[in-house]
């Protein structure tokens, strides 16, 4: 507090010196200041929603942002959209803490000779740009570059007009994590251009060779609610299928714990195990005749790879490859997935899907016009790295990339940028290649410019502004076409005046090529309403290309050691480590926080000469720091021992280990692009133990649920013969009552959660994060146990004893479970914690005296402590939705269902005299759900959506810890799993 | 042989009252040097609170989900200890126990002082400890009243109830102590004495009436050292957690309290009769009789420990069990075990009389349990709360500065309080030695008997 004692603390202060000052701590009362001339369309008190497009990623998701008084404070799927269907993932949530993020450039900054920055004024930024890359441009041709990322149609446009006009076409669309290898599979099968749309809900079977389609892998919002109606019970065949599933890869992600099957291969071999599964098929005769493939050359093809050959390679039983392959031949449909950095994966499991005539119905090319562009390849970008060494360019623009992070060393940014005479980064929080930069120009956030995106053929995302800027920034296009002018491009060659007509005009191209009839003004305003195009693409026909069952696949040597990396779910390549509720929300498998990790096998872990335990139990503990090396660098990373990850492999995640990039993500973990070969996820690595302990932080207590009946599952036999499983735990006792029951006359609001469908993406707690105002603690505050997020994923492994009869991994959504008989309302001495007439356990912060009984007695353990302060740093302040209390210490907090929601869907139903509809109340965690597995209504009506889904699944539905008669108004249907010796 | 020359140590009623008033004299630099030593404690814990309020919680070692810990231990650490004094004062004085003569005032202003600690805990372990008075039923507008079904509330009239009823007992017996005092001494201490001694003058009406009054205080006093702490017990019984759900908890606790508060008793007063040179009016045979009840309620803790587990196995609750398994063999276990070797074992040596007699060992002993019972409720509190329902969700408390400050200077605020009331207080009651001098006299011969 710079200005000394605030009258705040002065307060707290006199409270705190005389038990006699009873009124104490609340916040100081701030100005109300009125609008001097109000604005029409803002209404204070009543939301505003615009569409747009998520930008955290390539999967492009449509969204809506809810803006309150000019402010964006939660942005939720756009239900429209065909990708997300109204749902966010976690990322996706977070946008907003890159756009209110504290540590964003406020200024341009120009770097003195001394190499601290000064800030400047635009029109001196951009005159000294316009100075530099005229005395570029006049050196001659090629003298300028843009080191860009996939950015949309129209930003892809005016990069390269901009380029043109300085008389250049070095432009580079950067992306460290790319679909290269698929891309150059597709290429090389079908000869497309394109990527094959999936469509895991038709089929049956499903394989991934190392996909983690529901974290990280192309599309993983409209994957999760494709996997969740593929492992729903679904009347089939005359029966009831669940689908089944299998993951190849070293580790078991998120996405693995959700397949039937973990299926343990040598990081780099997934290809071989395909080519194994397609060996089985052949030999086997399982592949139909009609698929149009010449089975005599894929027999040439696969022939040598039978199981027994090619397991000890992949570190796999010959067994499991045989059942993948059953499991794959004998569905009615299926789908093979692939994700590694590796073609001969991609290859392998596209013919997969084409011997077995699965193309055209689960993989999909299709017609609907040009694809989005690709990414600028390896060898590209490495030569024009090597073109800025040799001092050919002038004047580098990076705008979106981050290639001192995200290259190896050996790639030489470093050295090639120190070369170039005028780096100008363009961004938002200044990153390790700002560091490099002599120019900073701080650039719209995409909530706060025009863009647009194009996730694939025929899905068209228009991203619009959402609200005014934060900081004193500018559009990139803007900026692009201010001096691409500059660069004397007349208006014949650059019609726009700036970013927003440059995307109207994209779009006016894109109505007069689909919707010719509809007039510019009718289709301009209904795609800003609908926040895009969606086409309905028809089927391509394509063929297998022969040649491509010729070609001998390239397969990589194994080494004793190997690191593989993978994209955490939340920083993807460490784009996400800068906002405060990604660092936050646990990785679900490990549910590390706030940094990254080496998972390692115990039996690695021994042979390394690594005492620790098995890190399963007391994960916030000190954990041995492992040093790694590779022929590109060294790391230091804590490691986790488990059995998540196959012996002879480290698993670590991309995203931390960041040097720049704003205060939450600088210093924290390691860097693994250090290790990598460009292009390469997995390399050979030594690995010694430094002797040094560190922390490594977790919420989370034990990993085993004691046979508590927390998460239950129920396996597919047992669901097709009608009996629910044996309870592990006693049943509920009959309810003795001391008070009289509480009635409600009106509404009793529940919830039911589908374990099956939750993925454990925790898109839900990001959620929560958002529309609760629910603060951030940070590492320390959660090595001490005082995570605030009022809705947790609980992630369980299962006992030893029940392998194979039960999921990979337990993973489930906890909130609280609005008790009809909860423990913590009678012990609450003030009535903070009350129960209100619609069934919800209430809590009123401004009666809670801080006792903390009502969490002792809490069995979830869902009730959270306001132990500090909550602190949000100006400008992250302005996300804070004004619909909920912030609370201040000493106060328990709580989930209430969103209680801002059904009041002001009560409200509404009043205004309009009439009741309040069924899914008209939808609270934040199910709104955002990818996989719909939470359904919202009320328990008073029996029709209502969610408890028709308790009706239908009755044989699922339970009550977590029902033995203690809290009579929950959550009720979860079990996860389903395949009983062993069957998948 | 020597001793058995010099003429036993007979006290008159005169001996008895100088004994007494010559601990009342003026004290003395060393005095003053303790009791600030005792004063500045008092002041880095409430410094240390005041930043406790300030900051928040936060900066105590609690966590999600120990909610309670060490002030919740404290609170039903002070308030067992008061339990003795009354048990003493009142129910002893009801059955005319002879040995309680020479101690139950020291217990008694014990227990006073113990409540006024023990009642400083509750609040200071609130997150907002200005809305403290939202537990007391009074009129407000809006109609809001405290919840009664909460053990809290309970708590809340338990320990008013007790810390009223102790100080009026306490204050009651003092009255003709007071006048003995009064008439003593001189200057502003006579003015003092004087108005704390309501005009008393020893007439024939005065003591009926004293007594009357006194016995109906005790009788009023009685049940109190049953319920309060039965109330407080039920701050944990009344919840359904594994480890504080139990029906034994009442007597249980009781037992414990008064275990702990003898114990107590023997830790203040065996180096006070040292000190203020009153051996010869708290004699061995007091401090006898008072192991002998340490001894029993030991051998009740030491049963209430095993029929509490016996409890959980008969159950066969899984959940429960998995508690008390962690209990025993948890990180903290070794709590556990330390509880059952300061309750359970040490205080077998008292079936000793050579140890009941001498004070080197009466004194470690007490220590001892007090060790004991201390972590008896930290086991209960903080052990059940960390590995309850939800594993995923447990985690123990780690200590914490501010919590072993305001520990510590809890143990100085009470002794600041002892301390003073027995340097300005008849911290002997002269009243009922004078009462019972046949008895003392007794105890003294005894006492010499035995050394020759």
């Amino acid at each position: 507090m710079a200005e000394g004692l605030s009258r705040r603390s002065f307060i707290k202060l006199a409270a705190t010196a005389s038990v006699a000052a009873l009124p104490g701590c609340e916040p100081a009362a701030r100005k109300l200041i009125p609008y001097v001339v109000p604005d029409d369309n803002v209404i204070p008190g009543v939301p505003a929603f615009y569409a747009t497009v998520c930008a955290e990623c390539s999967a492009g998701c449509g969204v809506v942002a809810r803006v309150r008084e000019g402010r964006v404070v939660k942005l939720e799927g756009n239900p429209v959209d065909p990708i997300s269907q109204g749902a966010l993932c976690a990322r996706g949530q977070a946008a907003l803490q890159g756009l209110y993020n504290p540590d964003r450039l406020g200024a341009p900054m120009l770097r003195r000779k001394d190499g601290t920055l000064e800030a400047v004024s635009w029109d001196k930024a951009l005159g000294l740009l316009d100075e530099r890359l005229q005395a570029a441009a006049k050196k001659g041709a090629n003298r300028v570059a843009y080191f860009g990322s996939r950015q949309g149609p129209t930003l892809d446009k005016l990069a390269r007009l901009w380029l043109s006009a300085w008389g250049s076409n070095r432009l580079i669309a950067y992306e460290a994590l790319n679909d290269e290898a698929e891309r150059a599979a597709a290429k090389a099968c079908f000869g497309r251009t394109d990527l094959p749309v999936y469509r895991i809900d038709q089929a049956e079977a499903l394989v991934s060779f190392g996909a983690d389609f529901l974290e990280t892998w192309g599309s993983p919002v409209e994957y999760a609610r494709q996997y969740a109606a593929f492992r729903a019970p679904r009347p089939l065949h005359g029966g009831t299928v669940v689908g089944r599933s299998a993951y190849v890869g070293p580790r078991l992600s998120m996405t693995a714990a959700k397949c039937d099957q973990w299926v343990a291969a040598r990081p780099g071999t997934e290809g071989l195990v395909a080519l194994g599964v397609l060996n089985v098929l052949v030999n086997q005769g399982w592949l139909p005749h009609d698929s149009g493939v010449d089975l005599e050359a894929l027999r040439g093809l696969v022939g040598m790879y039978t199981p027994a050959a090619i397991a000890g390679r992949c570190g796999v039983e010959a067994k499991a490859i045989v059942r993948l392959g059953e499991l794959f031949g004998q569905a009615h449909s299926a789908v093979a997935l692939a994700g590694t950095d590796d073609p001969t994966a991609h290859i392998g499991a596209l013919i997969l899907n084409t011997v077995t005539g699965n193309l055209g119905r689960t993989v999909v090319f299709t017609d609907a016009g040009p694809p989005p562009p690709p990414t600028t390849g390896r060898a590209e970008v490495e030569a024009q790295v090597a073109a800025m060494k040799a001092a050919e360019v002038d004047v580098v623009v990076v705008a979106g990339a981050n290639p001192i992070y995200a290259m190896p060393a050996s790639a030489g940014v470093a050295e090639a940028l120190a070369r170039v005479p005028l780096v100008v980064w363009m961004g938002q929080v200044p990153d390790e290649t700002a560091a490099y930069a002599g120019l900073l120009l701080p650039i719209d956030h995409p909530l706060e410019s025009w863009h647009d995106v194009m996730p694939r053929a025929g899905n068209y995302g228009l991203g619009q502004p959402v609200m005014q800027r934060v900081f004193p920034t500018m559009a990139l296009g803007d900026l692009l076409i201010r001096s691409a002018r500059a660069g004397g491009l007349g208006p014949k060659e650059l019609p726009w005046q700036d970013a927003s007509q440059a995307v109207a005009a994209s779009w006016q191209e894109l109505r007069a090529r689909y919707q010719p009839s509809q007039s510019a003004d009718d289709f301009w305003t209904s795609v800003r309403r609908h926040g895009g195009l969606f086409l309905q693409p028809g089927t391509a026909g394509v063929k297998l290309d022969p040649a491509v069952l010729k070609t001998a696949p390239n397969l990589p040597e194994p080494a004793e050691l190997v690191l593989a990396a993978f994209a955490h779910p939340f920083f993807f390549d460490g784009r996400g480590a800068d906002k405060p509720w990604l660092q936050e929300i646990p990785e679900p498998v490990t549910q590390v926080v706030w940094n990254s990790w080496a998972e390692i096998h115990p039996e690695t872990a021994r042979q390394l000469g690594l005492t620790g335990r098995a890190s399963q139990l007391w994960l916030s503990a000190e954990v041995d720091v492992l040093e790694i090396a590779s022929s590109q660098g060294r790391v230091e990373l804590p490691v986790y021992i488990a059995q998540t990850v196959r012996p002879g492999v480290i698993a670590a995640p991309l995203g931390q280990g960041h040097s720049a990039y704003g205060r939450y993500a600088r210093g924290r973990g390691a860097n693994l692009f250090q290790l990598l070969p460009a292009g390469a996820l997995s390399v050979a690595v030594k690995a010694r133990p430094t002797g040094k302990k560190q922390r490594l932080v977790s919420p989370l207590g034990k990993s085993e649920m004691m046979g508590r009946a927390l998460v239950e599952a129920i396996s597919v036999e047992e669901l097709a013969r009608g009996v629910a499983p044996r309870p592990e735990a006693p049943e509920a006792p009959e309810p003795h009552e001391f008070y009289a029951p509480f009635k409600y006359p009106v509404h009793q609001w529940g919830m039911t959660i589908d374990v099956n469908a939750c993925t454990g993406c925790s898109a839900c707690v990001a959620a929560c994060y958002a529309e609760n105002n629910v603060p951030v603690v940070g590492e320390e505050g959660v090595e001490r146990g005082r995570i605030m997020s009022w809705i947790r994923i609980e992630r369980f492994f299962p006992a030893q004893e029940k392998a194979g009869h039960a999921p990979l991994l337990y993973l489930m959504p906890m909130l609280c479970q609005q008790c009809d008989h909860a423990p913590c309302e009678p012990v609450c001495p003030v009535f903070a914690a009350v129960h209100t007439e619609e069934g919800l356990n209430g809590q009123i912060y401004n009666r809670c005296v801080g006792t903390r009984y009502c969490e002792n007695n809490c069995p979830y353990k869902v009730r959270r402590f306001n132990w500090f302060a909550p602190q949000w740093p100006a400008p992250l302040d302005l996300q804070l939705n004004p619909d909920v209390t912030v609370r201040g210490a000493g106060v328990m907090e709580k989930c209430t269902f969103c209680f801002q929601r059904i009041r002001h869907a009560e409200i509404t139903a009043k205004l309009e005299n009439r009741p309040v509809r069924d899914g008209e109340i939808v609270p934040a965690c199910a709104q955002s759900c990818p996989s719909k597995a939470i359904s919202f209504g009320d328990m008073n009506e029996p029709q209502s959506a969610m408890m028709r889904r308790r009706a239908d699944h009755r044989l699922r539905n339970y009550a977590a810890l029902a033995e203690l008669n809290t009579r929950p108004a959550i009720t979860y249907l079990r996860a389903v799993y395949h009983g062993k010796g069957k998948a | 042989m020597a001793a058995a020359a010099k003429s036993v140590f007979e006290p008159d009623y005169g001996d008895v009252d100088r004994g007494v008033l010559s601990v009342m004299a003026p004290p003395g630099i060393r005095y003053w040097l303790w009791v600030g030593f005792l004063a500045a404690l008092v002041l880095v814990g409430g410094a240390t609170w005041t930043n406790q309020v300030y900051r928040g919680l936060g900066v105590t070692g609690l966590t999600q989900p120990t909610m309670w810990a060490v002030y919740i231990t404290n609170f039903v650490f002070w308030v067992g200890i008061a339990h003795s004094g009354t048990l003493i004062s009142a129910i002893l004085y009801l059955f005319r126990t002879r040995w309680r003569t020479a101690v139950y005032r020291c217990a008694e202003t014990m227990t006073v002082f113990a409540v006024t600690t023990a009642g400083l805990f509750p609040i200071v372990h609130l997150g907002r400890p200005w809305f403290f008075y939202f537990l007391a039923p009074y009129p407000n507008e809006r109609s809001l009243q405290p919840d009664f079904r909460s053990p809290l509330v309970w708590d809340f009239f338990a320990i008013s109830t007790y810390l009223t009823i102790s100080s009026l007992f306490l204050f009651m017996g003092l009255i003709p102590d007071l006048a003995n005092a009064r008439e003593a001494s001189s200057g502003w201490r006579r003015k003092f004495y004087g108005l704390l001694s309501l005009g008393w003058h020893g007439t024939d009406e005065q003591w009926r009436n004293f007594s009357m009054a006194y016995l109906l205080m005790a009788g009023l006093a009685t049940p109190l050292v049953l319920s309060v702490h039965s109330v407080v017990s039920f701050d944990f019984a009344m919840a359904q957690l594994p480890g504080w759900h139990s029906t034994i908890f009442p007597p249980y606790f009781v037992a414990g309290a008064i275990f702990s508060g003898c114990a107590m008793v023997l830790t203040l007063i065996i180096p006070l009769r040292k000190i203020m040179g009153v051996e010869n009016l708290v004699t061995a045979w007091h401090l006898d009789n008072l192991a002998k009840i340490i001894l029993l309620t030991s051998l009740i803790m030491s049963y209430s420990y095993a029929c509490e587990s016996f409890l959980v196995w008969y159950a066969k609750d899984p959940i429960e069990l998995e508690t008390f398994y962690m209990r025993y063999y948890g990180p903290q276990g070794w709590i556990f075990w330390l509880m059952i070797f300061c309750n359970c074992v040490i205080p077998l040596l008292l079936f000793s009389p050579r140890v009941r007699r001498s004070m080197v060992t009466l004194f470690i002993i007490s220590l001892f349990v007090n060790v004991g019972m201390w972590s008896e409720r930290f086991v209960i509190v903080e052990g059940s709360l960390a590995a309850s329902f939800e594993p995923s969700q447990w985690r123990y408390w780690h200590a914490s500065f501010t919590e072993v400050t305001i520990t510590v200077a809890s143990f100085g605020w009470f002794l600041m309080w002892f301390s003073l009331f027995a340097r300005f207080m008849p911290i002997v009651s002269m009243t009922e030695l004078k009462e019972g001098l046949g008895w003392l006299r007794q105890a003294i011969r005894d006492s010499y008997s035995r050394a020759a």
